[in-house]
């Protein structure tokens, strides 16, 4: 009798089971109609502009946070029919289009991508604007207190070069990566980012390992917080963190190296089995709608590629140059290119450099 | 009497559901690591199904060797300084009356409600320039310019200690608790000192505690890189931080793969060294 149960128990336990596994493995499609989007976390596409367009089409915008552009190539490849619209850094875009992940955009269906500033068109990874449309730029730059520069008895600062000075001992913050870093010092030995000669490449991990007593901390995510608390005097960052900085703390200042700076366009790309291709058009006419491309801008302080957006832009953002980049500045700026090809040495020479 | 194959069948039905769940999600992915730490990947970092042992053999290397000994060295000082801090307050805390014990248990535990993230931020509140140390200091004069507490591997250390020791805790806790208090008796009535009470008879008997909880502390703290990164500054590379990396930004998820079956075999080693600690023990973890 006991025998019984225990069989009939187990038996319920494994159909429960069964079906449990087989309903999170089914998708649920509903008749409505509805957009897969996929980007950055920290309202990246603002919470207000998505809400705006739900309310004016009816279509629901179901929101995918990734923190990485690989994450977001991997959700691509594995569930391609499940994604719409992705936003992802210029290099993703030309490895998904080389792997045939993304789909070539019926530009007939977005009349307002004629809004986009053609200096951000025509990018290597997509050069006849083909497979993305340009939604965030953003810059690399550095975050200096001049005063506090002044205080430790070191040149004003002005370029990659000027990080070196032994004065700056344990008061130089950078973000926490490889490419970035040795790109760094690839600039201030006046060499391009992602240099592949091995001559080069020795000569810059020598370089690097004289710029170690000078870091305090590397970081990605809140370096400008330690030029706010004063644990550093220079920080290599992001301009969206730069931006976050001088409206946090007035002694700071933005400085565009004079060697150059690294640039990143995030652009929507498509995925080419996109179930909902259609409504995908109709929110991509929307967000490049001049008011609403000012909107996005404000909101999430990066750089926008629209060029209508200009009149409907606050003053403060017209007046900032972090992020309304001048032009001269921009000329200056040049992508990450082949990073996967060159990324295994360099993140050997940043093992060898971290363990010093 | 032995019990046919069906019999014995019929009795572990019960564990098929589990065993089916461990097979599918933990089995298959961990089989798929193995496989693809075989593998390599070409400049778009898509993988290449070719078989070659590269990945080890990079390994090997020594730059690749110190960040495994950087992070054998912080898991081994996290289980000694959580054993040092955690005896204690376990031994403490298992001869109290049972009330005050489930609280101050309670209190051990509490901490695991809150993201762990989220306290590893407080001891940078803490700890930082502008923190809460460093002001009290300077209010007491006793320094007038703001110490370096971060970024240092003291302040890694102390981050994964802080994080982990409610395991040794516990477990010892246990161990202690199970103890028959009339052997101690035993041993003041022959004239055993306290402290020779407690080399001779309490620590060989809660040593399997301190194994168990040696091991639950050991094992984390290989993995823990958000610590190294919020509390380190970055500044040293551990094996979380790099297999991390790897295989996300670094785009090489074979070589990460590589790595943490590394990671995996540095663990096979520590639960070997436990078993053989815990062999003649009923309260074993294997």
């Amino acid at each position: 009798m006991k025998r019984i149960k225990t069989r009939r128990i187990s038996a319920i336990l494994v159909l429960a089971f069964v079906i449990i596994f087989l309903a999170a493995c089914g998708n649920n499609k509903s008749k409505e109609e509805s957009l897969n989007l996929m980007t950055w976390g920290g309202d990246f596409i603002p919470r207000e502009i998505i809400t705006e367009f739900e309310e004016e089409t009816g279509i629901k915008v179901n929101l995918k946070e990734v923190t990485s552009n690989e994450d977001m190539q991997s959700l691509l490849e594995a569930n391609p029919d499940q994604y719409d619209l992705a936003v992802l850094t210029d290099y993703m875009v030309d490895i998904l289009r080389k792997n045939e992940t993304i789909g070539v955009l019926d530009k007939d269906k977005i009349p307002n991508f004629s809004n986009i500033n053609p200096v951000y068109q025509s990018k290597y990874y997509d050069e006849n604007n083909e497979y993305s449309i340009p939604y965030a730029i953003s810059t690399s730059l550095l975050l200096v207190n001049p005063s506090a520069v002044e205080e430790l008895g070191a040149d004003p600062i002005k370029g990659y070069g000027d990080l070196w000075q032994e004065e700056l001992e344990d008061k130089v913050v950078i973000v926490d990566w490889s490419i970035e870093v040795i790109g760094v010092v690839l600039k201030a030995l006046g060499y391009e980012y992602n240099e592949s000669d091995p001559d080069i490449l020795a000569e810059a991990r020598e370089k690097l390992f004289e710029l170690a007593p000078n870091i305090v901390r590397f970081e990605t995510n809140t370096p400008e917080d330690s030029l706010i608390n004063g644990e550093a005097v220079a920080g290599f960052m992001y301009s969206n963190q730069v931006v976050k900085g001088l409206a946090a703390d007035e002694n700071l200042e933005a400085v565009f190296p004079v060697e150059g700076m690294p640039i990143f366009i995030d652009s929507f790309v498509m995925s080419k089995e996109a179930p909902n291709s259609d409504n995908a058009y109709k929110f991509l006419d929307f967000v490049l709608r001049p008011e609403v491309a000012a909107k996005i801008a404000d909101i999430t302080n990066f750089t926008t590629a629209n060029n209508a957006a200009d009149e409907y832009l606050p003053e403060d953002y017209k007046n900032n140059p972090v992020l309304n980049i001048p032009d001269e500045v921009a000329a200056n700026t040049s992508f990450y290119i082949d990073v996967a090809s060159v990324l295994e040495d360099y993140d050997y020479i940043y093992s060898e450099f971290k363990n010093k | 009497m032995k019990k046919s194959t069906k019999e014995r069948l019929k009795q572990n039905a019960p564990a098929v559901p589990i065993l089916v769940y461990l097979i599918l999600l933990v089995g298959i992915p961990l089989l798929l690591v193995v496989l693809l730490s075989f593998f390599s990947r070409d400049s778009l970092g898509n993988i290449v199904f070719e078989l070659s042992f590269d990945n080890y053999k990079k390994m090997l290397d020594p730059v690749y060797l110190r960040v495994f000994f950087n992070s054998f060295i912080l898991a081994i000082l996290t289980g000694l300084i959580s054993l040092i801090i955690g005896y204690p307050v376990a031994y403490f805390t298992a001869g109290l009356n049972r009330k005050s014990r489930s609280f101050l248990i309670l209190l051990i535990m509490l901490p695991f409600w809150i993201s762990s993230l989220l306290r590893t931020y407080g001891w940078t509140i803490l700890l930082g320039k502008d923190g809460l140390i460093n002001n009290a200091l300077i209010f007491l004069r006793i320094i007038d310019k703001p110490l370096n507490l971060m970024y240092n591997f003291g302040t890694v250390l102390t981050g994964t200690v802080y994080m982990l020791i409610p395991y040794m805790i516990i477990s010892i806790y246990n161990s202690v608790d199970k103890l028959d208090r009339s052997l101690l008796e035993a041993s003041y009535d022959l004239g055993g000192s306290k402290l020779k009470t407690f080399f001779k008879i309490t620590l060989p008997l809660t040593m399997p505690g301190i194994a168990r909880g040696y091991t639950l502390v050991f094992i984390p703290a290989l993995g823990l890189y958000y610590i190294s990164d919020l509390l380190g500054g970055g500044n040293t590379m551990f094996l979380g931080n790099l297999i991390n990396n790897m295989a996300t930004r670094g785009r090489n998820k074979p070589l990460a793969s590589a790595f943490a079956i590394g990671m995996i075999l540095l663990v096979l080693l520590v639960l070997f060294i436990y078993s053989k600690v815990s062999k003649n023990s009923k309260e074993s973890l294997l």
